[in-house]
């Protein structure tokens, strides 16, 4: 009967880590790709008007005020920057997409019944916790406007991880009490 | 760690190799898809100054143009085992799994092939991965471009509702510990 609970354990550990490493993937990769598009010098930082055609704002069913605010939106993102943020975040995001990864093999490892895959888990699971709580303390030193959209979202998954990594690290106990 | 399986549930027969792949390569995709999205649709509107939706844009179309493929792909090396567990006897659950199934491949393929006709109307090119041109199917059309933008929109948003559905079914296997996990995480 003990055994099966523990084997129960490993299958939905599994689904856990490849459900949010997969929402983490996405969100890692959009950070890295909306550091990449907004940078310093675009056209919304130069101070351009933004271009609101009619038959555009019909097909994007915008009104002319939230076709002028998207161009605050970036303006907003640029402003809130600190001159370091945007290495930082694009660094940052590589390394999440990596552990990311390596959470996900970890997956694999597990479901596999590979022997080390539970401490890798633990390895890996630790590793985001770390990228979550260096992004929080970086979003901490951010301007407020574009500090209040981090935040929360990052609070959130750190006390996701946080579960995880409390959760394997009590598996591997279990585990090693049942041998 | 243990290899005892709960007695009541039949074990399972192993996946391609390529489906498993296939699969997990589709799950990253489409959280991907639907995560830059929204964000890239609050971007600027495109002009000659503003040039901030060209990237993510192409990379969108490029994604749905070879998620497209990998679905059809999946959906032929899965279409008889899912018409042969249609056709056994079956419990509710079992034939709600089977209909999440096909009409997942359904919308995504809807999905796919609606971005493509609503970017086909709306006049701007695609060069699938910086690399090949993929011809224009047809001549600029804007109402043609909105009525596809809305069924990409409606369908994405249909396949959001299944995908949630599927993530239920999967944890729902997963606490059950009945084998119909491990098969999507064996590689052999």
């Amino acid at each position: 009967m003990k055994n099966e609970i523990a084997e129960a354990n490993v299958s939905w550990l599994a689904v856990i880590i490849m459900l949010f490493g997969l929402l983490l993937l996405a969100s890692y990769s959009n950070e890295l790709l909306k550091q990449k598009v907004i940078g310093p010098g675009s056209s919304a930082d130069l101070g351009f008007a933004a271009d609101c055609r009619a038959d555009e704002l019909e097909e994007e069913q915008l009104s002319l005020e939230e076709c002028q605010l998207m161009v605050s939106n970036v303006r907003i993102i640029l402003i809130s920057s600190p001159q370091w943020y945007r290495s930082y975040q694009l660094m940052l995001s590589s390394l999440g997409i990596a552990a990311t990864l390596f959470s996900l093999v970890t997956a694999f490892g597990l479901i596999n019944r590979q022997s080390p895959a539970l401490r890798l888990t633990i390895v890996s699971t630790a590793l985001l916790l770390i990228i979550d709580v260096a992004g929080f303390v970086a979003a901490v030193n951010i301007g407020p406007l574009l500090r209040a959209q981090y935040l929360w979202p990052l609070l959130l998954w750190i006390c996701i991880h946080l579960c995880m990594l409390v959760a394997v690290i009590r598996f591997g106990q279990q585990s090693k009490m049942d041998n | 760690m243990s290899e005892t399986r709960n007695p009541v549930e039949p074990e399972r027969e192993n996946l391609p190799r390529l489906v498993v792949l296939l699969h997990w390569l589709l799950a990253a995709s489409v959280f991907f898809l639907f995560v830059s999205s929204w964000w890239m649709l609050s971007l600027p509107l495109p002009s000659a100054e503003f040039t901030y939706r060209e990237l993510p844009f192409q990379l969108h179309k490029n994604i749905g143009i070879t998620l497209f493929i990998a679905v059809i792909t999946m959906a032929s090396m899965r279409v008889r085992a899912l018409l042969r567990e249609a056709s056994s006897p079956q419990d509710w659950l079992q034939r709600l799994a089977v209909v999440d199934h096909i009409l997942l491949y359904i919308l995504l393929t809807i999905c796919c092939l609606s971005g493509y006709m609503s970017s086909s109307y709306s006049g701007w090119s695609t060069t699938l991965w910086w690399l090949v041109d993929i011809p224009s199917m047809t001549a600029e059309n804007d109402d043609l471009n909105i009525l596809f933008s809305d069924v990409h929109l409606w369908s994405c948003w249909a396949l959001l509702g299944l995908l949630l559905l599927h993530i239920g079914g999967a944890i729902y296997h997963g606490i059950g510990n009945d084998g119909a996990i491990d098969k999507m995480f064996r590689l052999r």
